[in-house]
């Protein structure tokens, strides 16, 4: 699995994850109580050229948040049927400002950042008792490593509904594939507990 | 928490990657190809129940929060978070919890198969369908100021495809209850 971080060095790559989350959460709630398309549209302007300029090719950049995007045209349109030009405006506006601000923050993030910035963030948490950072960081590498696998393991499953002739119908493909991927995690977890990775 | 339910919660998150990469399958009886991953709270809340079935889609979201491409089309990143359809991606995390807690409450291992799917399904519609939407149609309407009604409207094109996709992940829960039961030990 690819992150969708992308290697460069402009002035948002050096921020650190803090400061961006920060930027991101109070131009959400800023933006939310400015209502004129003219003040809107400098600020979106911007946005998106700090996005575009971040060194990704024209086209993945575009695909990055072509379906928002799409969402938001579909919204905006229903807006100018119901409540008018300006309000349409503002709405699309407002709301593509921050989706270019955090699809910047994204590509300019490697995930190891986000995950010290979430272990941070877990950290009174912990103290209560509640989640430990390190079983979320362990959760995630097994995400990461069993997609493969299941999908290695889906392609088994169609290759012997081919071999009987069977229709490949949602139920008969799924069913056999999460009774077989749960059924491994009694040896994942006594692996894991053997090498104590989480020291019980 | 024991570290086999840290791992049942981490191999959900991967089947609903998962459910996300895998082309969308077309159903002999309708022309529209279903896309799998919003079955994925119907799946997860029957299958591994409230609590362990809530943290796998909170697990799924935070890779999304982090930038990996783990949404249906390779979609992902803080721009999802920050869209106009936020609301549905947390919907999807109270509405597997909200079906877990129906499933868990109804379905008991030793009831005949027919009530067993009957109470999938009514946990699937409720907390799948009801919760999903009702969290994902409250952030639409609050973000574009457009009236809840109108965002209702709109949103009842997709009631009839995930009523289909409640049936399926029914059935589906139904089979893994039978083949390997995991509801019954709560996390």
């Amino acid at each position: 699995m690819k992150s969708l971080y992308v290697e460069g060095g402009t002035p948002l790559h050096r921020i650190t994850v803090r400061t961006k989350l920060v930027m991101l959460l109070a131009a959400s709630v800023v933006l939310f109580f400015v209502t004129s398309p003219l003040v809107l549209l400098p600020i979106f302007l911007l946005c998106a050229a700090t996005y575009f300029t971040l060194g990704l090719p024209l086209r993945e950049a575009f695909g990055r948040v072509g379906w928002v995007l799409f969402a938001i045209l579909i919204l905006a349109l229903a807006t100018l049927y119901f409540d008018g030009a300006r309000q349409a405006a503002a709405m699309a506006l407002r709301i593509g400002a921050v989706v270019f601000l955090a699809a910047a923050i994204t590509a300019t993030t490697a995930v190891s950042a986000f995950m010290d910035e979430i272990t941070i963030l877990l950290q009174p948490l912990e103290r209560v008792g509640l989640v430990r950072a390190a079983d979320v960081g362990l959760a995630l590498a097994l995400v990461i490593r069993f997609v493969p696998e299941i999908l290695e393991r889906y392609g088994h499953i169609r290759e012997a509904h081919r071999a009987r002739g069977l229709p490949m119908r949602p139920l008969t493909l799924f069913a056999p594939l999460i009774i077989l991927t749960l059924k491994d995690a009694d040896t994942i977890a006594m692996a894991i507990d053997a090498r104590g990775f989480r020291r019980q | 928490m024991t570290t086999r339910d840290l791992v049942l919660i981490a191999l959900f998150a991967a089947i609903i990657v998962f459910l996300g990469i895998v082309p969308p399958i077309t159903l002999g009886f309708i022309p529209v190809p279903i896309t799998a991953q919003s079955m994925g709270v119907m799946l997860a809340g029957c299958i591994i129940g409230a609590k362990r079935g809530s943290l796998a889609y909170l697990l799924v979201v935070l890779m999304v929060a982090i930038g990996l491409p783990v949404l249906s089309g390779g979609r992902g990143g803080l721009a999802i978070l920050a869209g106009p359809t936020a609301g549905f991606i947390i919907g999807w995390v109270v509405g597997t919890f909200v079906t877990g807690l129906i499933a868990e409450k109804l379905v008991r291992e030793s009831q005949t198969g027919g009530r067993q799917i009957a109470g999938f399904f009514l946990a699937s519609v409720i907390g799948g369908i009801g919760v999903v939407y009702l969290l994902g149609i409250a952030w639409l309407a609050f973000v574009t100021g457009l009236g809840i009604e109108k965002a209702v409207m709109g949103s009842l094109v997709f009631i009839p495809g995930d009523i289909l996709k409640a049936a399926i992940a029914s059935l589906a829960a139904r089979a893994v209850i039978v083949g390997y039961p995991l509801l019954p030990q709560r996390a």
